[in-house]
């Protein structure tokens, strides 16, 4: 008898202290390790890939223009990367035997980090732009050449090649 | 065996002659109403207390690099997070999921807001989210006991602007039954 008293007594004490921690706030807890890559690249754009300039009278036509030409650069490089833009020509403007130099092909540009004026040169990369960091930069080039009298005729090509560095 | 404050090691620790009296006079009043049928009463008590349990079905996840033109939002390379909920609370008990960055993305010294990481859920009671390392962000909520399942899908904001670098943040679950 005695034992059943004390027995009963335990689940008494059971069950109260059941009762105080039911209502108490349960929490569980997890963690994701998150990882994201981040590489570097670059993306050069030009609103068109030809100009074609036709003959036209020195007098009333003294200089072509290309009109703008839209450069976008994108690039991802290092905090604090040196991110550039340069033209080189692959020779003067040749026709056959005759030639205009390619320094006389220059042009004016619009846009942060864009080199305002420029020559271009067949023999040293020209920067066209430059900027520091990863991002989006865009702006305008517009090609100009002379139109002498003294040119003979003949149908003048180079190529323009632009080069986006991110290291 | 015993301190020295017991008088003797063999003697009990209540003595019948203090209880036996009162057992006695329970037993003579009890004899005045002997019923034809006895009945006995048990009653068992079942302690159900409140507790919770959280599992993803994985730990780890992984943005992989991609060109920002082409793949301005990139998909975890896990794919969807299976997320499993198990709590206990009382009637009409509030249950929360909450999920928080430790960090925002750190490579090195460079940095990307944990913000740029957001998820698209699927489940009863999930939510579509963003991630914060300020404050914590509800991914579900539920009323009473109960198991849950959903998804998480993650996405990170890609953009030409990011430094190069491998970013690495945690991101901390809690559930909390009330």
């Amino acid at each position: 008898m005695k034992k059943a008293v004390w027995s009963g007594a335990i689940a008494a004490a059971v069950v109260l202290l059941g009762s105080s921690s039911a209502f108490a706030q349960q929490t569980a807890g997890a963690s994701i390790a998150v990882t994201a890559h981040v590489d570097a690249k670059a993306k050069l754009t030009l609103s068109l890939s030809s100009i074609n300039w036709l003959d036209a009278d020195p007098d009333t036509t003294p200089t072509f223009s290309s009109g703008a030409i839209t450069v976008d650069v994108k690039a991802r490089t290092s905090a604090g990367g040196a991110v550039t833009v340069t033209v080189l020509a692959d020779q003067d403007l040749t026709s056959g035997s005759d030639t205009i130099p390619i320094n006389t092909l220059t042009w004016t540009a619009t846009g942060t980090g864009f080199t305002g004026t420029g020559a271009n040169n067949m023999t040293t990369a020209q920067t066209l732009g430059s900027w520091t960091n990863s991002g989006n930069h865009s702006g305008t080039q517009t090609l100009s050449l002379p139109n002498s009298w003294s040119y003979r005729t003949g149908t003048y090509t180079a190529t323009l090649n632009y080069t986006l560095t991110a290291p | 065996m015993r301190g020295p404050g017991f008088a003797s090691a063999a003697r009990p620790a209540f003595p019948m002659r203090v209880t036996g009296p009162i057992l006695f006079l329970i037993l003579v009043v009890a004899a005045g109403r002997v019923p034809a049928a006895q009945t006995s009463t048990a009653t068992l008590n079942a302690s159900v207390n409140s507790v919770a349990r959280l599992s993803l079905s994985s730990a780890a996840l992984t943005f992989p690099d991609a060109d920002p033109d082409t793949v301005p939002s990139v998909q975890a390379s896990q794919g969807p997070i299976t997320v499993t909920a198990k709590a206990r609370t009382s009637p009409n008990g509030a249950i929360t999921l909450t999920v928080r960055a430790t960090d925002d993305l750190r490579s090195g010294v460079n940095t990307i807001p944990a913000s740029n990481i957001t998820w698209v859920a699927s489940g009863a009671g999930f939510g579509n989210g963003t991630l914060s390392a300020t404050t914590a962000q509800a991914v579900a909520t539920w009323t009473g006991s109960g198991v849950r399942t959903g998804t998480q899908n993650f996405f990170f904001r890609n953009v030409w602007s990011y430094a190069t670098g491998t970013y690495t943040l945690t991101i901390t679950y809690t559930l909390s039954a009330a």
